[in-house]
């Protein structure tokens, strides 16, 4: 033990004048980041397609989507994003990407909100907005069947649908 | 008023209450009046505007047979002293004017105290002047007893006068502690007797946010995740094995090889965590400096293999989410050669400096015997000679295709709890090493999964700090039901038997060897009632009402 | 004191109060890592005080749980005014993935909202969002509140064209 306690000190000395200075100069010089860091995501409005897939993913509720009278936006809130990159795991168009950006902070809480806003396609049969003008747009390019049911809302739809059901058993509607 | 008419009146006054004016000077005038009067005369002079200055008891036995009591006020507007002299006979009771003047109740317990008047009033208050272990009966300014008498008896022994119980309250924020917990320590002089917490501070309703319409079965790791940022891929994992127990989905052996990976990954950056923060609390700074800069390397390793730092993501049911390519699986090995090299040159000079090996050794002994009946898991048993470990007694993820030791030290004491962790490093390197050798080429996560309702399982999972263990029942789309036991719960009933009598100073770090994670645990309250060696468990109302007695 | 004036005498040295009001302690080791030698906040002058009153910014993270609300409201009364406090975290800034819990207030914003009505001013507000929020955000968020750096996130709406 008492050669311990002078033989210690002079241990620790040696390993700290060898290891030298560890400190990285950020914000002034890069910050320590590797290849696969997470930060956080930037939406491609040029892809997105409006379908709320990564809504409905998002453990946090960070993407929202809300349904005003002509559109639908599409928020991102960086505040409550917990970075796990499930939603550019699930979106259908790869509109979503994950950055390496974690200098977010901010002084007002609406900086942290991002928007993409959709038109809503009005329904050619009862014209009430019903689905974002992109998602249309991209499911008849993957289907082009579906043209003539692809302008109707739902209820509408349902209605052809139980109409055409009906007069092939020869109702009289 | 003058001067002159003020001692006319006070004259007056005293002549009127049956005492003397025994004479006058420029600067006082002294009086004695008799000593059932004396309590109205300083009430008289108190309302004049005089304040009281001192009183000084005295020893006239040799002079008249009796004992006197001079108390002295002053007229701040006139510069004029009045000595008020009241007398008696030894035994005579002399009236206290405390009440009326409360400036005189500390020179009236002084003149109790050495002379051994009886002043009314004063009886019941403890000792003011002498010190607490005073023979009875021996006054030191009475005439007849020298100067320089000693009493009999051993001065040095703290006397057994002042077993008061102090209660100290540390918390919810206190600068040693990282999380808002409530401890009330009672001690008696420095040891610790009692210990009273009231926790539950984190309590975020995880549990029943599982059974929510907002989580489901593939969204719920990242809420088991963040239970804890310590060991959070430690509660994401255990949560998918439950789950896959449950439903019996076959996960691929990649997945099983990458989720060891990671775990041993998150053990050896808790356990750096952990001697730098037990460095700290012993006073060694140096030691917390370094034990982190020695960590760092692994927090950008976890990051590079997941994504993140702290809080991986990379679990799902089933699988894991990222895969590691032949890049990866270098870098890490270099790494880890590096993190063993400089840890083990560190944990030399640790493990034999004397701020640590002093102050830990011998310090919150947790015998064998009570270890065993209070179920204690993690480096908690292992350093009182308890052989066990999760690992190795219920295998589970790839744990079976690596070989390795469980250090097990039996002194119980917080340097064997100090080593079983050292140890541990040392052997989870290893482990890592050998699984990123053999990890199997393959699959990460299974294609697709059925999952049907009303299904119970347990899954268990070694912890840094113990056994995890969490039980599922099946639902729809979501678990029924989701219970979550975290190591530290099992842990807390032995700080009692840890505690009982050690020096206040020993108590944080007994406290802190348990490696106490109590945004894991906060689920009950345990009063420990150290004299009677009971322990119950209380809810949280009842708590408050055990420890108030 | 006002604002601007302490920002000018703090600028040189903060001390900082650490705050945990719940969370999951993940970014509370990252603010103890900022302090360890890779990435050194003492180079800005940056120490860890013990009391509240100390404290010329306050680091608060969790989602402020319904039984730590009542001592938060105490320790903030004991910090000296002009108060200026880091928001750290996903739980600070938005109440984290538990934001609509029985248990949990929502975060800071909610908490400023509750401290008005308790009478108690927050003058300055940097949110810090990550998860847990890396040692050099948080730096990068201490050195915004002093004006050291400029922010970089602002409020962007994009419509899609169709």
């Amino acid at each position: 033990m008492q050669v311990d306690r002078i033989s210690s000190p002079l241990k620790l000395l040696t390993i700290a004048l060898k290891t030298g200075r560890v400190t990285k100069k950020y914000p002034f010089g890069p910050p320590l980041l590797t290849e696969s860091f997470r930060g956080a995501i930037s939406i491609d409005p040029a892809k997105c397609w409006g379908c709320g897939a990564c809504v409905l993913v998002c453990p946090p509720n960070a993407l929202t989507m809300r349904f005003e009278e002509e559109r639908a936006v599409l928020e991102y809130f960086k505040g409550r994003c917990i970075f796990c990159g499930m939603c550019a795991d699930v979106c259908p168009a790869s509109a979503i990407t994950v950055t390496k950006e974690f200098e977010l902070a901010a002084t007002n809480l609406e900086d942290l909100k991002e928007g993409v806003i959709h038109r809503l396609s009005t329904c050619a049969v009862c014209g009430k907005p019903f689905a974002p003008a992109a998602e249309l747009r991209d499911v008849m390019k993957m289907h082009p069947i579906a043209e003539e049911y692809a302008n109707i809302c739902p209820e509408c739809r349902k209605k052809r649908t139980a109409k055409a059901f009906g007069l092939s058993f020869g109702a009289n509607i | 008023m003058s001067a002159g008419e003020v001692v006319k009146e006070i004259e007056g006054k005293v002549v009127e209450l049956g005492g003397i004016v025994e004479s006058i000077t420029e600067t006082a005038v002294f009086v004695e009046v008799p000593r059932e009067r004396v309590r109205e005369l300083a009430d008289w002079l108190y309302n004049s505007g005089a304040f009281l200055k001192t009183c000084a008891g005295v020893d006239e036995r040799s002079i008249n047979s009796k004992f006197a009591v001079y108390h002295i006020f002053g007229l701040d507007e006139k510069g004029l002293d009045v000595v008020v002299k009241i007398s008696g006979l030894e035994g005579e009771a002399l009236p206290s004017i405390a009440d009326a003047v409360p400036a005189a109740e500390w020179c009236e317990l002084e003149a109790r105290d050495m002379l051994g008047l009886h002043i009314l009033g004063h009886e019941a208050k403890p000792r003011h002047v002498l010190p607490q272990d005073w023979p009875e009966g021996v006054y030191p300014l009475r005439k007849d007893l020298s100067y320089d008498y000693r009493p009999s008896g051993n001065a040095e022994k703290f006397s057994e006068e002042l077993p008061r119980e102090v209660g100290l309250p540390i918390g919810p924020y206190h600068p040693i502690l990282h999380e808002p917990e409530y401890f009330e320590l009672y001690v008696e002089g420095e040891r610790v007797v009692d210990v009273f917490y009231r926790g539950f501070h984190v309590h975020r309703g995880i549990e029943k946010l599982a059974e929510s319409q907002r989580f489901t079965y593939k969204t719920i790791p990242f809420l088991a995740e963040r239970i804890c940022g310590i060991c959070g891929f430690v509660h994401s994992s255990c949560y998918v094995l439950a789950v896959e127990r449950a439903a019996r989905i076959e996960v691929p052996e990649r997945a099983q090889f990458i989720r060891s990976i990671v775990l041993e990954i998150e053990r050896i950056h808790s356990h750096l965590l952990w001697l730098g923060i037990a460095a700290h609390i012993l006073g060694y700074d140096a030691g917390f400096m370094h034990m982190w800069r020695i960590r760092e390397p692994i927090m950008l390793l976890a990051e590079l293999l997941t994504g993140s730092r702290k809080t991986y993501g990379i679990n799902i049911v089933g699988g894991v989410r990222r895969d590691m390519d032949e890049s990866k699986k270098k870098r890490a090995l270099d790494v880890l050669k590096n993190v063993r090299e400089e840890y083990k040159k560190f944990v030399e000079v640790l493990t034999a400096v004397p701020e640590i090996v002093k102050r830990a050794t011998g310090t919150g002994v947790l015998p064998k015997s009570d270890a065993r009946a209070l179920s204690v898991v993690g480096p908690t048993a292992r350093g009182s000679g308890l052989k066990r470990d999760v690992r190795k007694d219920y295998p589970y993820f790839a744990y079976k295709h690596s070989s390795f030791k469980v250090p097990v030290y039996s002194e119980g004491d917080n340097m064997a709890r100090l080593l079983v962790r050292v140890d541990e490093v040392f052997e989870s390197i290893s482990i890592v090493e050998q699984l990123l050798d053999a990890l199997p080429k393959g699959p990460i996560a299974v294609e697709s999964y059925e999952i049907p309702p009303l299904r119970k399982a347990v899954g268990t999972v070694e912890a840094p700090r113990g056994e995890d263990v969490h039980f599922i029942i099946t639902g729809h789309g979501r678990p029924y039901r989701w219970r979550v036991r975290a190591p530290t719960y099992q842990n807390i009933p032995a700080l009692k038997v840890m505690l009982r009598n050690t020096p206040l100073a020993d108590a944080f770090l007994t406290i802190a060897s348990i490696d106490p994670c109590f945004s894991c645990t906060d689920r009950a309250i345990v009063i420990r009632d150290v004299r009677s060696g009971s322990r119950r468990f209380v809810g949280l109302f009842e708590g408050r009402r055990y420890a108030s007695r | 004191m006002k604002l601007e004036e302490k920002l000018k005498s703090i600028r040189r040295s903060p001390w900082v109060f650490h705050l945990n009001s719940g969370s999951c302690n993940a970014c509370d080791i990252e603010i103890l890592d900022a302090l360890t030698p890779y990435f050194d906040a003492e180079r800005f002058g940056v120490k860890l005080v013990a009391s509240p009153r100390h404290a010329d910014v306050v680091l608060f993270t969790g989602p402020v749980t319904r039984e730590t609300l009542p001592k938060i409201i105490k320790t903030f009364r004991a910090v000296p005014r002009p108060r200026i406090v880091a928001a750290i975290g996903s739980c600070a800034v938005g109440g984290g993935i538990w934001w609509d819990t029985y248990s949990t207030m929502g975060g800071f914003p909610k908490l400023q909202e509750i401290l008005k009505q308790h009478g108690i001013e927050i003058d300055r507000v940097v949110y810090v969002p990550g998860c847990p929020a890396r040692p050099e955000a948080i730096i990068y968020g201490l050195l915004l509140a002093l004006g050291y750096v400029k922010q970089k996130v602002s409020k962007v709406v994009r419509v899609v064209e169709s």
